[in-house]
């Protein structure tokens, strides 16, 4: 691969990943797509460079290096706990910038003590970017999807209720109409009177032999999509959820742990001063987040140049706990994104929980706010 | 300059932009022969008619290659990114209605709302180890109102160019996004419409391609002013 246009500053991060016991990986430019589509949705469809060999299957070239470095761990099987590096071209189809640029970054898969790897990969992120940029000032933003469902859980909702915000987790617009609806109470209409009777008399047996009747008088196939079974039980769920709401304090309450944004100096104290005075359990995730600010600390890591901020998350269901971004101070271009992302590796299809913990260097916008320096 | 319409080459689609036309006090003409793909406009010596496959209009209107289009708006607004900032809805004309709507089994009891098939879709993949798949034609549309008014991400969608209300029955897929017009077909094949799920209420129109040269054009404001007097 001609490699002319790489960032002249590309071999002093290769440099420092070196130095954090890392395996350099490189992934093939060409991808099957399925997994991607897979774990990101059908959104990134449109972000990606998508083709098709001659047997149909859908290939796409490389749009990020996480999915293929854990791919491959997967079919190499060496065991964790393993620290990947990574350094290569992506491709993505985008508004603004190339669509072809290099990202580097770490992956830091199977270490079980969460707190110590999230601190070290955050620590390394800011390392790695200090080295190309030394003389920049830069803003780290955390967020915590654990700490936002041990809030969610301790409200007290039902569990469809709690899956419906922690899955909105990040989106504020969705996570807004959620809320909203949860101000007010609405029933389940349209259910025909032998349903209720069923769904009354608690005999979800009768039930599902009721919907596999009708699946089989109406041509459907009772195997290929949701099983009879499947339907009662989240018709039953959806009762409790149609019954539920919450009160204005608890409203209240998760309203203003979302607009919790402080300095992670001072985040702790805050955190446990809002379970106080909100009267909610949140004990184990209060010793989560302060065993990883004190383990920042001890990776040298300046928690005045950290923010975090209560409402900060992603969208997608593999990420579980930690999520951040580092910008120059002042600026808004991410120049590093990073997360656990817990459940990606049994998604992908690993036998085993491998814990993970990774980031992203774009190093297309290191370059820019480099220049602009100058 | 020769403004360039382009219209339904075929079938009832054909029929009724031809009667507005001829209502608009624009008739129509074929060029040669009656199966030929070029016409002309009574008293309209600088526009010109092509006639068109109807889901190549709106490429051709997207590409600015015709100036004018007759096809329906679920078309343009699958087949073009960013699509009103680059064509003009000019008149609405009152045939080929169809709804682009999101339909599930009916036997889904639990499933009434948009919301409802989000959490159908966010444990499906740990309940039976693939991603919801949606059998459609329409990628962009369904895109839009799953993840962009929504907020559900994880679905796949199959692909499906012809009878693709029969797709759930048939295994292929566990819901469609689909056009409908009476929606008999989908109570044929036991499916029901989400009560959130009309993603557009679509028609034929009379679109044009926004291009800097029709400014000013008298051509351009005469078309326009002609159709919308006649719908």
């Amino acid at each position: 691969m001609p490699l002319i246009d790489m960032p002249d500053f590309a071999p002093a991060i290769l440099e420092e990943f070196s130095r954090r016991n890392t395996t350099r990986v490189d992934t093939p430019v060409i991808q099957p797509a399925e997994p991607f589509l897979d774990m990101a949705g059908e959104d990134l469809r449109r972000r990606i460079f998508l083709t098709e060999n001659e047997r149909g299957e859908s290939l796409c070239l490389r749009p990020e290096f996480t999915i293929p470095v854990c791919l491959r761990h997967i079919e190499t099987a060496t065991g964790t706990p393993k620290r990947y590096a990574y350094l290569g071209e992506v491709f993505r189809q985008r508004r603004e910038g190339a669509n072809e640029f290099y990202q580097a970054g770490l992956e830091d898969l199977g270490d079980t003590d969460a707190a110590n790897a999230d601190a070290r990969i955050v620590a390394d992120a800011l390392a790695c970017l200090q080295t190309v940029l030394p003389s920049h000032a830069f803003a780290v933003t955390i967020g915590d999807q654990a700490v936002f469902e041990a809030v969610v859980a301790a409200l007290g909702l039902p569990v469809g209720w709690q899956r419906r915000l922690v899955r909105a987790f990040g989106q504020t617009d969705v996570l807004e109409a959620i809320i909203a609806r949860l101000a007010k109470p609405e029933p389940v209409a349209g259910l025909s009177p032998e349903v209720e009777r069923m769904l009354e008399a608690g005999d979800d047996a009768g039930l599902a032999n009721h919907l596999r009747d009708e699946m089989e008088r109406t041509g459907y196939l009772t195997n290929a999509s949701r099983a009879p079974e499947e339907i009662v039980r989240r018709l039953k769920e959806k009762r409790l959820l149609a019954g539920a709401s919450l009160d204005s304090a608890k409203l209240d309450a998760l309203k203003e742990f979302l607009s919790i944004n402080v300095s992670l100096r001072y985040a702790p104290g805050v955190l446990s001063d809002f379970a106080r005075s909100a009267a909610l359990p949140l004990e184990a995730a209060i010793a989560g987040f302060d065993a990883r600010v004190a383990a920042l600390r001890d990776a040298g890591a300046s928690l005045a140049d950290i923010t975090w901020r209560a409402a900060f998350g992603r969208p997608l269901d593999y990420y579980t706990g930690l999520v951040f971004e580092v910008t120059v101070r002042g600026e808004h271009d991410v120049l590093i994104g990073g997360g656990r992302y817990d459940r990606m590796l049994t998604l992908l299809g690993a036998k085993d929980h491998i814990p993970a913990v990774g980031f992203s260097m774009w190093l297309d916008r290191i370059q820019k706010a480099k220049e602009a320096k100058r | 300059m020769t403004i360039t319409i382009g219209l339904p080459s075929k079938g009832r689609m054909k029929d009724d932009a031809s009667a507005i036309f001829e209502k608009a006090g624009m008739k129509i003409v074929a060029v040669g022969n009656d199966r030929s793909y070029r016409g002309r406009v009574e008293g309209f010596e600088d526009v010109e008619i092509a006639f068109l496959s109807a889901s190549e209009i709106s490429r051709e209107i997207g590409n600015g290659t015709v100036d004018f289009g007759v096809t329906g708006e679920d078309l343009v607004r699958e087949g073009l990114a960013d699509a009103d900032a680059r064509v003009e809805i000019a008149a609405r004309l009152g045939f080929g209605r169809a709804d682009v709507v999101v339909a599930v089994p009916e036997i889904w009891l639990d499933v009434e709302t948009m919301a409802d098939l989000g959490d159908v879709a966010a444990e499906f993949r740990a309940r039976h180890g693939r991603r919801l798949a949606i059998a459609t034609k329409y990628w962009r549309l369904t895109q839009q109102h799953f993840s962009g008014s929504h907020g559900i991400q994880l679905y796949r969608i199959v692909e499906s160019l012809g009878a693709t209300e029969g797709a759930p029955a048939a295994g292929q897929a566990d819901i469609i996004v689909d056009i409908t017009s009476t929606g008999s077909t989908l109570v044929a094949n036991h499916l029901k419409v989400l009560s959130d799920g009309v993603i557009l209420r679509s028609e034929a129109c009379l679109v044009r391609a926004r291009k800097p040269e029709h400014e000013g054009n008298a051509t351009v404001a005469k078309i326009i002013e002609a159709v919308r007097g006649a719908v």
